[in-house]
């Protein structure tokens, strides 16, 4: 990996994880496109990508650092007194309703799906499955669309938890985290404004658990090799995941999931074939 | 649910347990200790916990 890619790498990393598209697509396939020979089981790139991560969780705490702080003296709150009593004490446990199932699926099922699906093929395909997830949340809210929109301080905690499962399709790299859980917020009656900021807010404690249960490899011996490039892309990743969600979070406020279905559908249709034909491998 | 509770904390305690020393290698990648599925059973244990103390009606009120 030269200095150059790391860098493009950081920034697809940075945009990729918030937009609904597939981070973890966009980094099997743009490099199999672009003729990129990355060894991603390599100490070196996998400490990088842990500094890549980081990053990206650095920029969502700061973005809702204020919601950060309310939920956590929410959540405190709520332990001292043993009920829940406020909005932002039952925000938390939603978000904690959210976060378990997908670190239990994280933790127990990362491993063997992963090493099922890294074919550019499966990704490009699954990028499209992605696409028509997208297309089918948006037709079930424009049919459910006279309903009530529920206000995210409503939401049951089982839908929450059902919203943070959803998250777990994103370890099929392709799926996208945000858009699975976008989706289910939708489903869940919920306006894409609050569907997406939920979901942004349920990606910080994923993220953030995932870079501090990995962090051990930024201190190997073989991430000495790359600490440049990892300290850059992490800054780079954390200020691309900062203006995406910046930018995402007014985009939903008047706009909905279509664009990116389009967008997926187009570029998983265009690799799949490329992948079959084998000018991709 | 309050029984409930106290059985998915004791569970998941006592398979955090098995794999932090790796007697457990149920879904794992390769063989030995898993600190990080001991971890994470630990977290929803705790958790459980506190479903419990919330189920308890316990308020300041």
């Amino acid at each position: 990996m030269t200095f150059l890619q790391a860098m493009l790498l950081a920034i697809l990393q940075g945009v990729s994880e918030l937009f609904p598209v597939s981070s973890l697509g966009h980094t099997v396939l743009l490099p199999a496109l672009l003729g990129w020979r990355i060894q991603r089981s390599d100490p070196t790139f996998l400490a990088f990508v842990v500094a890549l991560h980081f990053g990206t969780a650095l920029a969502l705490l700061v973005f809702y650092r204020h919601d950060w702080m309310r939920i956590v003296f929410g959540l405190a709150r709520s332990l001292v007194r043993g009920r829940v009593e406020d909005a932002d004490a039952r925000l938390g446990w939603l978000l904690v309703a959210g976060t378990v199932p997908l670190a239990l699926a994280g933790v127990f099922l990362e491993g063997p799906v992963r090493s099922l699906f890294g074919s550019p093929a499966l990704v490009a395909a699954f990028l499209v499955v992605n696409a028509l997830v997208m297309f089918a949340g948006e037709r079930l809210k424009r049919a459910s669309a006279l309903a009530t929109a529920r206000p995210l301080a409503k939401l049951p905690f089982r839908n929450g938890a059902l919203i943070g499962a959803s998250q777990a399709l994103a370890l099929l790299p392709g799926i996208s985290r945000s858009g699975a859980s976008i989706v289910a917020g939708l489903l869940s009656d919920m306006t894409h404004d609050d569907a997406a900021r939920f979901s942004f807010l349920l990606a910080t404690p994923a993220i953030f658990a995932a870079s501090v249960l990995e962090f051990p490899r930024l201190l190997a011996p073989a991430a000495h090799a790359v600490l440049l490039e990892s300290l850059l892309g992490g800054i780079l990743a954390g200020l691309t995941a900062y203006a995406s969600v910046a930018f995402l979070t007014r985009y939903f406020h008047t706009n909905d999931l279509r664009p990116f279905g389009w967008y997926c559908l187009t570029f998983g249709t265009v690799c799949f074939t490329l992948a079959i034909m084998k000018v991709i491998t | 649910m309050r029984a409930l509770a106290v059985v998915i904390a004791l569970a998941c305690f006592a398979l955090a347990v098995l794999y932090w020393n790796g007697a457990l290698q149920l879904a794992v990648s390769h063989p030995g200790p898993h600190h990080t599925h001991a971890i994470v059973l630990a977290i929803v244990g705790v958790l459980a916990l506190v479903w419990l103390r919330f189920q308890s009606g316990v308020s300041s009120r």
